[in-house]
C-alpha cells in the first residue's frame, strides 16, 4: 500500500519534472528526461502490479468505498466537469475490472513478478495483492494527481485486457488516419489532468475524433483522448520528448504485440535520420504516437 | 608522487581561492569546467556565462623557495555567447561544458572550449613587443600625410607591457543535434572527438566545415531509445582507441581501425547489477557521469552517482576497484530525486602518477582515494577552513545515530554546495576544486 502511494508520488514528481524541462533554458535535456521516464516507468510498474493484484476484490464494494473517499478528499483542484471524468474513470475501472476478473489468476502472478522486479524495496507481494485490493481502486480518487493515474491505470488495464482478449495490431495503424488534431479543448483537458490545472497543455491528451469507430473493436479500450493545442514552436520539444518516452512505449509495444514502426512509416517521410528534419518529423511522429499512447505517456509526449 | 591521506609526510593545505565572496551567486559565475594544461603551468576554468578564465602559475620566488608559486589570472575572454536556434525555437546556452588543452607546439597556447552546440579553438598568445617607427602612420595610428614623408626608416621592436590575446582560430559548428557533453583531443594532435547524447564526431583541427560521425546510437525509431552517451574520451596513447560511457552504466571501447562507423564496440565494460539494491532510482544512479583514462592508458575511471570505479582495459566484466563516494546518500535517493540532485554530474580525475583519484561530493566536500594504500580522505573547500597555507582538516559524515564531535550528519549536508569539477596538476600535488563560483587551489605542504 505504501509502495503504491510512493509510486504515485514519484509518478507525479516525474511528470512535473518533464513538464518543467520544457521551460528550461537551453532546451530539453535528453539524458535527464530519459532517466525521469525510466523512473516513471518503474513507478508505474509498481503501481500497476498493485493494481492488478487488487482487481480480485469486488469492484462494487471497492467503488462504493472509493466514492466515499473521493468526496472526503476532494481538494478543490479539480475543475468543474472533473466529476464526469472521474465517473468515467470509475466506469472504465469497473469495466476493466469486470474484464479482468477471469484473468486474475494469470495476472496476479505476472503483476507480482513485475512488482518484484520493479522495486527491490517491495514487500512480500502477497501482502501487496491482498491489501491493495481496495486501495488500488480507492487511491485513484484520493488525490487530484491520482485522478490522472487512475485514468492511467484504467487505460493501461484496458489496453492489457484488450491485448489479452483480442490483440488487434490493426488498431495502431488505423489511428494513423486520424489527421493531426490540434484543437484546444481546455475544459476537457483540465478535467483530465488536474495535476497542473493551470497548464493543461502539458498533460492533456489528444482528441481522436475518428477513433471511436475503431475503438468499437475493443470495447474495453476506452482510450478517449482529448486534444491539446501546442504552439508549433514546440515541435522540437515534442520530438525530443517523444524520444524520451521510449521505454514506456516499448512497454506498450510489448503489450500490443505489434511494432510501431509500421504505424510510423504510414505517414509521408517522417522518421528521417537527418537532423534538419527532426523538428518536422517530431510533430508528425508525435501526433501519431499520441494517438496510440495511453494518456499518461501522452502527457510526456505532449510537449 | 606521495599519497593522499594520513601519513606523517603528506597533508593538503590551502593555497588560494578565486572568485567573489558574497553569498549572492550570479548564475553566470558558476564554474562549469576546470582543466590544467599538459605542463600544469596553466589552469583554465569555464563558467555558465560562457567565459573562460586562464590562470598562470607564477614562478616561485627566488628568495622564498619553499613556497610554491601562485596561480594568477592570465587571460579572460568570452568564449561563447547565448544563441537562438530559430528553427527549433530553442535557446542555446552559453555555458562552457568542457575545456581541453592542446599539447603545446609553439609559444602560443591552444585550447578547445565547447558549449552545447559549438566547439571553438582558441589561441592564447602573448605580445610583449610592439613595432614603432612606421613610415605610413604615426605612433597613435593616424595616417601620415604622404607629402610629408621625406625619409624611410625601419620600424623597431620596442618592449611593451605584456598583453595576452585570445583569438578564436576555428569554430566547429552545426554538427550536433543534441547537447555536447564531451570533447577529447586525440594523441595524434591532429584530431579530436566531440560527443553529444547520441552521436560522436571526429574532427580534424584544421577543418571546420565537416566532421566524421564515428558513433551513432540514435535508433531508427526514437521510441526505442533506451540509453544515451554521457561521456567520451580518447585513449592517451593509442590514437585509434576511444571509449564512451552510457546512461546505463556501461562503457564501450571502440577501435577506429575496425570500421568507419564504430557502432559495434570492441570491448564492452559492464558490472552486473546487484539485485538486492534495486530501487526506483537504480537506473539513474548507475548512469555514468564521467570517464577518464589514467595517464598510463592502462586503466580508466568512471564516476556514477554514488561511486567511482577503476577499470582495467583488459577486464570487461567488472571494475578492478570500486570506491564509495557518499554511500550514506543511498537511503536519501527519493529526496535527491525530488530536488534534482540525483542528476548532478560529478567528474573525477587522476593524479599525475595514477596512484590517486579525486572526485567531488556535496557540502563542498571532495574525496580522494589512494589506490595503493586504500586510504581515503574527505576534505572541504570552504572559506572558513581556508587559512593561508593552513592544513585542511579531514571531514567525516556520520551515518549512524551517534554523531561524534566534528562530524556532520547527513541531514545537515548542504546539497546546494556541490563540487562537480575538480582537476589535479599533471606533475605536482596541486589540485583545483570548483565550488560553485569559487575556485580553490590546494597543494601539499612542503616540509
Amino acid at each position: 500500500m505504501e509502495f503504491k502511494v510512493e509510486a504515485h508520488r514519484i509518478m507525479s514528481i516525474s511528470l512535473g519534472k518533464i513538464y518543467n524541462s520544457r521551460v528550461q533554458r537551453g532546451g530539453i535535456k535528453l539524458h535527464k528526461n530519459l532517466l525521469v521516464s525510466l523512473v516513471l516507468r518503474s513507478a508505474r510498474q509498481v503501481y500497476l502490479s498493485d493494481y492488478y493484484g487488487g482487481i480480485c476484490l469486488s469492484a462494487q464494494q471497492a467503488r462504493e468505498w472509493c466514492e466515499g473517499e473521493y468526496m472526503a478528499s476532494k481538494q478543490g483542484k479539480l475543475v468543474p466537469g472533473s466529476t464526469e471524468s472521474l465517473s468515467e474513470s470509475d466506469e472504465q475501472s469497473e469495466v476493466a475490472v469486470d474484464k479482468q476478473e477471469p484473468r486474475d489468476v494469470v495476472e496476479s502472478p505476472a503483476g507480482l513478478h513485475v512488482e518484484t522486479q520493479a522495486s527491490g524495496e517491495q514487500d512480500s507481494a502477497e501482502n501487496g495483492v491482498s491489501d491493495s485490493g481496495c486501495s488500488d481502486i480507492k487511491t485513484p480518487e484520493e488525490s487530484p494527481e491520482a485522478t490522472q493515474t487512475c485514468e492511467v491505470a484504467s487505460v493501461v488495464t484496458a489496453i492489457s485486457s484488450n491485448c489479452i482478449s483480442a490483440p488487434s495490431p490493426s488498431d495502431p495503424k488505423e489511428e494513423t488516419e486520424t489527421p493531426t488534431d490540434c484543437q484546444t479543448d481546455n475544459s476537457e483537458s483540465a478535467e483530465k489532468h488536474s495535476y497542473e490545472p493551470k497548464a493543461p497543455q502539458a498533460y492533456t491528451n489528444r482528441k481522436r475524433t475518428a477513433d471511436d469507430s475503431e475503438l468499437t473493436d475493443s470495447p474495453t479500450k476506452r482510450t478517449k483522448l482529448t486534444s491539446t493545442s501546442l504552439p508549433s514552436t514546440n515541435d522540437e520539444n515534442k520530438g525530443e520528448t517523444e524520444e524520451m518516452d521510449t521505454s514506456n512505449v516499448s512497454s506498450l509495444i510489448t503489450i500490443f504485440g505489434s511494432s510501431f514502426s509500421g504505424l510510423l512509416s504510414n505517414k509521408e517521410g517522417e522518421q528521417p535520420d537527418s537532423e534538419a528534419e527532426d523538428s518536422d518529423s517530431g510533430q508528425i511522429c508525435c501526433d501519431q504516437m499520441l494517438k496510440n499512447l495511453n494518456p499518461w505517456s501522452t502527457a510526456i509526449v505532449a510537449f | 608522487m606521495a599519497g593522499v591521506a594520513g601519513g606523517n609526510d603528506f597533508q593538503w593545505c590551502f593555497s588560494q581561492v578565486k572568485g567573489a565572496i558574497d553569498e549572492d551567486v550570479a548564475e553566470a559565475d558558476i564554474i562549469s569546467t576546470v582543466e590544467f594544461n599538459h605542463s600544469g603551468e596553466f589552469l583554465a576554468t569555464g563558467d555558465k556565462g560562457g567565459r573562460v578564465v586562464i590562470f598562470q602559475h607564477e614562478q616561485e620566488c627566488k628568495n622564498r623557495p619553499h613556497l610554491r608559486g601562485e596561480y594568477n589570472v592570465y587571460s579572460t575572454f568570452q568564449s561563447h555567447e547565448p544563441e537562438f536556434d530559430y528553427l527549433k525555437s530553442l535557446e542555446i546556452e552559453e555555458k562552457i561544458n568542457k575545456i581541453r588543452w592542446l599539447p603545446q607546439q609553439n609559444s602560443a597556447h591552444f585550447l578547445l572550449s565547447t558549449n552545447d552546440k559549438t566547439i571553438k579553438l582558441w589561441k592564447i598568445s602573448e605580445r610583449d613587443k610592439r613595432a614603432e617607427g612606421y613610415n605610413l602612420k604615426d605612433e597613435d595610428g593616424r595616417l601620415r600625410d604622404p607629402f610629408r614623408i621625406t625619409s624611410l626608416r625601419v620600424p623597431v621592436l620596442m618592449p611593451m607591457d605584456l598583453m595576452v590575446e585570445a583569438s578564436p582560430r576555428r569554430v566547429f559548428a552545426n554538427a550536433h543535434t543534441y547537447h555536447i557533453n564531451s570533447i577529447s583531443v586525440n594523441s595524434d594532435h591532429q584530431t579530436y572527438l566531440s560527443a553529444d547524447d547520441l552521436r560522436i564526431n571526429l574532427w580534424h583541427l584544421e577543418i571546420t566545415d565537416r566532421s566524421f560521425n564515428i558513433v551513432d546510437i540514435k535508433p531508427a525509431n526514437m521510441e526505442e531509445l533506451t540509453e544515451v552517451i554521457t561521456a567520451a574520451e580518447c585513449q592517451p596513447n593509442q590514437c585509434n582507441v576511444f571509449v564512451y560511457s552510457s546512461s546505463k552504466g556501461t562503457i564501450r571501447l571502440c577501435d577506429m581501425r575496425a570500421a568507419a562507423l564504430c557502432d559495434r564496440h570492441t570491448k564492452f565494460f559492464e558490472e552486473p547489477e546487484d539485485p538486492s539494491s534495486r530501487s526506483f532510482f537504480s537506473e539513474i544512479i548507475s548512469s555514468i557521469s564521467d570517464v577518464k583514462f589514467s595517464h598510463s592508458g592502462r586503466y580508466m575511471m568512471t564516476r556514477d552517482y554514488l561511486s567511482v570505479k577503476v577499470w582495467d582495459l583488459n577486464m570487461e566484466n567488472r571494475p578492478v576497484e570500486t570506491y564509495q563516494v557518499h554511500e550514506y546518500l543511498r537511503s536519501k535517493l527519493c529526496s535527491l530525486y525530488e530536488n534534482d540532485c540525483i542528476f548532478d554530474k560529478f567528474e573525477c580525475c587522476w593524479n599525475g602518477s595514477d596512484s590517486a583519484i579525486m572526485t567531488g561530493s556535496y557540502n563542498n566536500f571532495f574525496r580522494m582515494f589512494d589506490r595503493n594504500t586504500r586510504k581515503d580522505i574527505t576534505l572541504e573547500a570552504s572559506r572558513e577552513s581556508s587559512k593561508p597555507r593552513g592544513t585542511l582538516k579531514p571531514r567525516k559524515v556520520s551515518t549512524g545515530g551517534k554523531r561524534k564531535k566534528d562530524e556532520i550528519s547527513v541531514d545537515s549536508l548542504d546539497f546546494n554546495k556541490k563540487i562537480l569539477h575538480t582537476a589535479w596538476h599533471p606533475k605536482e600535488n596541486v589540485i583545483a576544486v570548483a565550488a560553485t563560483n569559487n575556485l580553490y587551489i590546494f597543494q601539499d605542504k612542503i616540509n
